[in-house]
C-alpha cells in the first residue's frame, strides 16, 4: 500500500532534498507541499495523508501548532534543525524525529517507524514538554471550520470546561477547541491565568471583582460583564496572587 | 555608626569652645540634636544617588544639596536650643551660652553635610566603575558565546546538503562562505573593538550565506556613509542584529522582504539602523529578547549612557537604531 505523504517547511532547499530523497522510496508518494503553517493545516485536513514531514520554525504557525490542529492520526515526523527543547520532548514522547542535515538512511529507519507504527495519538502534551523552562504560550490556535483562528493569550477572557472540549471566550466570541481545560492551564502564565473553579480559567486582567454568593463560594464579575463561579480553592489562588503583587 | 563619634566629639567641642561652656554641658545639650543628625546625615546617600553627578546639571545639584544642608542645620541648631531650655534649671544659663555658640555650630554642620556628600558621592563613582568593570567582562564572554548561532549552522549544512545532488558548484560556493564567515566571525570575536568596515563586512558574509538559504525571499539594500568606516564598533555588535531580522523578520514572513541597513553620521555620533518587515501575527521565533539585552548591555559597557539602542515597532515593520559616540580607529 502506498502511503500518501505531506511535506511542510519553508525552505525550497529543504523540500527539494527530501524530495530527492524520497523519491527513492517507492511506496511513498508525495501529495502536498506547504511552506507555511496555515498551508500545511489546510492540505493535511483536506488530502488526509498517512504521514506529515513536518518543520517546527514556520512562517503563521510553528510545527506544535499544526499539530494540535491535525486529525491525530496521521503519522508526523518532525523535521528540525536545533532546538534543545524540542529535543528532549521528542525523546520523551518517542516520536520519531529527524535532524537537519540527515542522511537518506536516517530517513528510511524513520520510514519504517512510520509503517510499523500502532495506530496511536501522539501526546497531546508535547508541546508543554518543549517549552523551556519559565516560557509560556503566547497564543492559543482554534480550527475555525476550514480555516484557523489565532487567539493571542492576552486576548483571552476566559476559558470554560465543555467535557472534552473548551470553550475559550475573546473579543465577545466563544471558540471551541478539542482539550482540556487542565492542560490548557498548565500550558499558560499562572500568573495572569487563574483557575477561579474546576470549570473555569480566568485572565486576571478580566476580573473587575469578586462577590460573596454563598458561605463558601464567589461569584467573579468579569469586564465584559459576564459572571464566573469561584471555588474555595479558587478564591484562595486569586488572593494570592493579587496579595502578592 | 561608629564614624559619627568623632564627628559627634568635633560638634561637641565646637560648642564647648565657641559657647564656653563645659565639656559635660556641651555633649549633653548635643546629644538629642547629634543623634537625629546622625540619622538625617545617612540621607545624602539617597539624594545622591537620586542626582547622579554625571547626569544632573551642575546648578541643579548645588540648589538642592545648599537647600538639603540649609534645613538639617536649622534642625540641629532648633533641636539644640529645645534641649538647652529643657535643660536650663539643671545648668544655669545653659541657654544663652548655647545661643553663643550656635552660629559656629550651624557653619560647622554645613560643613560635615557636604563633606559627607562628597564621601558619597566618591563610594558611588567607585562602585559604578567596579560595576562596569564586571560588565565589560561579562559581555565579551557573551559575545564569544553569541558568536555562532547553531539553529544558523545547522541549517546552512542541510542547506548544503540539498544542494550537493541538484547544483554541485553551488553546494561548493556554500561551503566556501560559510567557512568565510565563520573564520571571520572566529577572529574579529577575540579583539574588543574593530572598525565599522570589518563589522559590515562580516554582516554581509553572514547575508552571503543566508541568500542561498532564503533565495529570492531575502533582499538587503544597504546605505552607509563611507565616512564612517574607519569608526570603531564594539566587535559582533551589528551582526546579530542582522541575524535578528532575518531569523524573526525574514524567515517568519511568507513572502520574504527587504533589510534595510544604513549607516549616518551626526556630528559626534554614528548611528546604524536597521528595518525588516515582520508578521505581528507569527509564532513566537522564542528567546527574543535576550539577544537585544545582551547587545544593550555590551553598549552600555563600553559608552556608558553615551550609546543608546532603541526599537520602534511599526504596524509590519520592525525598526533598530544603534547610536553610539564616533571613535576612530587607530
Amino acid at each position: 500500500m502506498k502511503l500518501r505523504a505531506v511535506m511542510a517547511d519553508d525552505e525550497d532547499l529543504a523540500r527539494r532534498l527530501l524530495r530527492e530523497y524520497l523519491s527513492a522510496e517507492p511506496d511513498i508518494e508525495i501529495v502536498a507541499e506547504c511552506s507555511n503553517g496555515f498551508e500545511a493545516v489546510k492540505a493535511i485536513n483536506e488530502v488526509k495523508p498517512d504521514l506529515v514531514f513536518l518543520d517546527i520554525q514556520m512562517p503563521k504557525l510553528d510545527g506544535f501548532e499544526v499539530l494540535e490542529l491535525i486529525d491525530e492520526s496521521v503519522a508526523v515526523v518532525f523535521v528540525t534543525a536545533f532546538d534543545q527543547y524540542a529535543m528532549k520532548a521528542f525523546d520523551a514522547a518517542a516520536v520519531d524525529y529527524l535532524l537537519k542535515p540527515f542522511p537518506v538512511e536516517r530517513l528510511r529507519l524513520a520510514l519504517s517507524k512510520v509503517r510499523d507504527r500502532k495506530p496511536g495519538a501522539l501526546p497531546a502534551d508535547l508541546r508543554q514538554a518543549a517549552r523551556a523552562p519559565g516560557e509560556y504560550l503566547e497564543r492559543i490556535v482554534v480550527k475555525d471550520g476550514p480555516r484557523v483562528h489565532v487567539i493571542p493569550a492576552g486576548k483571552l477572557d476566559y476559558a470554560e470546561s465543555q467535557d472534552d472540549y473548551v470553550a475559550l471566550r475573546s473579543d465577545g466570541k466563544s471558540w471551541l477547541k478539542q482539550q482540556t481545560i487542565s492542560s490548557l492551564e498548565a500550558a499558560l502564565d499562572p500568573r495572569r491565568f487563574i483557575r477561579l473553579h474546576r470549570g473555569y480559567l480566568v485572565n486576571v486582567e478580566r476580573i473587575a471583582r469578586i462577590d460573596v454568593n454563598t458561605k463558601d463560594t464567589w461569584v467573579a464579575l468579569l469586564t465584559d460583564g459576564s459572571k464566573v463561579p469561584v471555588s474555595r480553592a479558587g478564591y484562595g489562588k486569586f488572593r494570592e496572587i493579587v496579595g502578592a503583587e | 555608626m561608629a564614624a559619627w563619634i568623632p564627628v559627634g566629639a568635633i560638634l561637641v567641642l565646637v560648642t564647648h569652645l565657641s559657647g564656653r561652656m563645659p565639656y559635660l554641658e556641651a555633649a549633653t545639650v548635643m546629644t538629642p540634636a547629634l543623634v537625629v543628625f546622625a540619622f538625617v546625615c545617612l540621607s545624602p546617600f539617597y539624594v545622591c544617588k537620586s542626582l547622579p553627578l554625571r547626569s544632573v546639571p551642575r546648578g541643579k545639584l548645588m540648589t538642592h544639596h545648599c537647600a538639603a544642608a540649609l534645613l538639617l542645620s536649622a534642625g540641629v541648631i532648633v533641636i539644640g536650643r529645645l534641649t538647652a531650655t529643657l535643660l536650663n534649671p539643671t545648668f544655669r544659663g545653659i541657654e544663652g551660652r548655647f545661643v553663643t555658640a550656635a552660629p559656629v555650630l550651624a557653619v560647622m554642620v554645613l560643613l560635615v553635610y557636604e563633606m559627607s556628600v562628597a564621601l558619597h558621592y566618591a563610594a558611588l563613582e567607585l562602585e559604578a566603575s567596579r560595576r562596569s568593570e564586571i560588565l565589560a567582562r561579562e559581555s565579551q564572554l557573551k559575545a564569544l558565546k553569541a558568536q555562532v548561532n547553531p539553529h544558523f549552522l545547522f541549517n546552512s549544512l542541510n542547506s548544503i546538503s540539498a544542494l550537493t545532488a541538484i547544483n554541485p558548484a553551488e553546494a561548493r560556493e556554500m561551503c566556501i562562505r560559510l567557512a568565510d564567515f565563520l573564520r571571520t566571525s572566529l577572529r574579529l570575536g577575540e579583539r574588543v573593538t574593530i572598525p565599522l568596515a570589518e563589522e559590515l563586512g562580516l554582516t554581509r558574509m553572514y547575508l552571503d550565506v543566508e541568500q542561498v538559504r532564503f533565495g529570492g525571499k531575502l533582499r538587503v539594500v544597504e546605505d552607509v556613509n563611507p565616512a564612517c568606516s574607519n569608526c570603531t564598533v564594539p566587535a559582533l555588535v551589528i551582526q546579530p542584529l542582522v541575524e535578528n531580522a532575518v531569523k524573526h523578520g525574514i524567515a517568519m514572513m511568507d513572502e520574504g522582504g527587504e533589510i534595510r541597513m544604513s549607516v549616518q553620521h551626526e556630528q559626534d555620533r554614528m548611528r546604524f539602523t536597521i528595518s525588516n518587515p515582520y508578521d505581528p501575527e507569527a509564532p513566537s521565533t522564542g528567546r527574543n529578547g535576550i539577544g537585544l539585552r545582551n547587545i544593550r548591555e555590551r553598549l552600555e559597557a563600553f559608552y556608558g549612557s553615551a550609546a543608546r539602542l532603541d526599537i520602534h515597532v511599526e504596524e509590519r515593520l520592525y525598526q533598530v537604531t544603534m547610536t553610539i559616540p564616533v571613535r576612530m580607529h587607530k
